[in-house]
């Protein structure tokens, strides 16, 4: 095995993702059936729109962050989330204090705050853990267009080889080039360099790419791919293993008692934030 | 299936006269169009995640997309197929794969996307202009961040109890709302859009449309002349309706008018006269472009009706 890891390399960076596309998923809602998970999200993509009360909000969002920490998201996904909301508040909050507003634009800032992210956290309990080939069988049940899952299918079986692709076409660009002599105030000519790598590496990526399309288009053709696609038959063999059994219902039902006991905990300890 | 699945022929000159837009595809050909610009874009997003970003507050100086390959993609192929796959490509390849599924919020953005690069691939008549190719790339950006800072007010004011009466906030997010639109108009737009496509649009015009077996875009047979009428349409549509959310957001802070009373017309006067025509306008607009959009995927299928038995299964839906 070569040394490696003596600073981020590009191999690294490959492998990275590679890693956080195919890693197995687990937690709460993986196990369950899609079309129950996309209801979950649902009902806590909707719901917050309809309440300005700051404690209902606060309830709702608690369950979320459970959600997320049952559903085992990993730290990256969080931490990156929590950094940018928190940035972005603080940003509105100094626009605001800018132009001169006073308490209530800060409560109000915190409805809308709490409202984006519980529907930011229910999207990540419920999504990042799901298996996307899972999720797009959900979604074709719900009459998505046949599109979506092949195009899951397809890039779950193409993106190495597409990857692997560009790094030739990267490495192969900076064999041929002459390295540069100078790097430039704070290393412009290297940004520049490396932005019209990317570029032209995508000339012959673009047309390479379109031969591979080709072939497999017309082998999926040949075999009735569009045609399968459509026809309730084939929609039906491809959704036969979808199965709901009662611990789905279960979780909708716990989550609307959930919501339910959330708003009447806002009912009793209301905390608005209004103008009035 | 072996009807439809062959590649249709080249326009030919005596058909050429019959039908004044580009030859009809193939429903093998709809699909590789939109595969391409999938995995293509898709690709392009990959690369987007790694390239480091500054962020300077909420506001990212960085590469939001490469909006350089969908725009090649829907300049030198047809532009519907081109621009319904490229947004999906970001969908599947970065959202769905790296564990960054957002919901609903998915669903926005892919149709500000594909709104952005349909207007624009219908903008283009001739793929080696290098003219057409940059309003191309401006508008790609244009039309998306207008659209996704309409969603983010409109977010605003249904998030938050009389949003237009807290003082400050209105301000503080169309600010915010315009130093995004002008950094990634500069930096997505322009820097890794239009001038990428600029010099790698004609090099490829010619080239990569033999390998699916398509005929290049003919600057003679331009996109019919309903079609590009109508991204001129959605174009002015998109606008007013942001102009109307902008002036209906602002109109409390520049004037005190304060409460909303039945007597509006008389304290809002022309403004609001405005603002309602607008509307009205674009909804009128809104109806025509779906009539025309469903009576022409009605003629295309009943056109293709005649040619085989599997007319319906072309992929037309969608």
């Amino acid at each position: 095995m070569r040394k490696e890891r003596d600073g981020i390399s590009v191999e690294w960076v490959k492998l990275e993702l590679l890693r956080t596309a195919y890693a197995t998923r687990g937690g709460l809602l993986a196990a369950r059936d899609p079309r129950f998970v996309i209801g979950w999200y649902l009902i806590f993509a909707v719901v917050p729109w309809f309440t300005h009360n700051i404690t209902v909000l606060a309830a709702l969002f608690t369950v979320c962050a459970a959600a997320v920490f049952l559903s085992r998201v990993g730290p990256l996904v969080l931490g990156l989330f929590v950094i940018g909301f928190v940035l972005e508040s603080l940003y509105v909050l100094f626009a605001a204090w800018l132009f001169g507003g006073d308490m209530s634009t800060v409560l109000a800032l915190v409805v809308l705050t709490l409202k984006l992210a519980t529907i930011s956290l229910a999207s990540m309990a419920a999504f990042v853990s799901l298996d996307p080939e899972k999720l797009s069988d959900g979604l074709l049940s719900m009459h998505a267009p046949a599109m979506l899952s092949f195009g899951v299918s397809y890039g779950y079986r193409m993106l190495p080889v597409l990857m692997e692709e560009f790094h030739t076409v990267v490495d192969g660009h900076r064999l041929r080039s002459a390295p540069l002599a100078a790097k430039g105030f704070l290393g412009w000519r290297v940004v520049v360099r490396t932005a019209t790598t990317l570029v032209q590496a995508f000339y012959p990526l673009m047309l390479n790419t379109a031969k591979r399309t080709r072939t497999t288009v017309e082998a999926l053709e040949t075999k009735g791919f569009t045609y399968a696609a459509e026809h309730p038959d084939g929609r039906r063999i491809r959704l036969a293993h979808l199965r709901a059994d009662h611990r789905d219902v279960l979780l909708i039902a716990v989550t609307l008692l959930l919501v339910a006991a959330s708003f009447a905990l806002g009912h009793a300890y209301p905390l608005q934030a209004g103008v009035g | 299936m072996a009807e439809s699945s062959r590649p249709t022929t080249p326009p030919t000159r005596s058909d050429a006269p019959r039908r004044p837009g580009p030859p009809e595809l193939s429903s093998a050909q709809k699909l590789m169009v939109f595969v391409l610009s999938m995995t293509l874009f898709g690709l392009a997003n990959i690369v987007t995640e790694v390239i480091p970003e500054v962020r300077v507050g909420p506001v990212e100086v960085g590469v939001s997309y490469l909006a350089f390959v969908p725009v090649i993609m829907v300049a030198l192929f047809n532009p519907l197929y081109a621009a319904l796959g490229a947004p999906l490509g970001e969908v599947v390849f970065v959202d769905l794969l790296m564990g960054d599924f957002s919901g609903i919020g998915e669903l926005e953005g892919y149709l500000q996307m594909f709104l952005g690069l349909y207007i624009a691939g219908c903008l283009v008549r001739d793929p080696r202009s290098p003219r057409q190719l940059f309003a191309a790339g401006a508008v790609v950006v244009i039309v998306d961040k207008m659209l996704s800072a309409v969603v983010d007010i409109a977010k605003v004011s249904v998030g938050v109890d009389d949003a237009e009466f807290v003082p400050g906030l209105p301000q503080s997010i169309l600010l915010l709302e315009g130093i995004d639109f002008v950094v990634a108009l500069l930096v997505s737009g322009i820097l890794f859009g239009a001038l990428p496509a600029m010099a790698l649009a004609p090099r490829l015009y010619g080239k990569i449309e033999p390998l699916l077996g398509l005929a290049p875009r003919d600057p003679g047979h331009p996109m019919p002349l309903a079609q590009r009428g109508t991204a001129a349409f959605m174009l002015l549509a998109l606008f007013l309706s942001f102009v109307s959310m902008i002036a209906a957001f602002t109109s409390e802070i520049f004037d005190n008018f304060g409460v909303w009373e039945p007597d509006f017309i008389e304290q809002y006067g022309d403004r609001f006269l405005w603002i309602g025509a607008s509307a009205a306008l674009i909804v009128l607009v809104a109806l025509a472009v779906a009539v025309r959009f469903v009576l022409a995927s009605r003629r295309a299928r009943a056109a293709q009706g005649s040619h085989g038995p599997d007319a319906q299964n072309t992929g037309e839906r969608r």
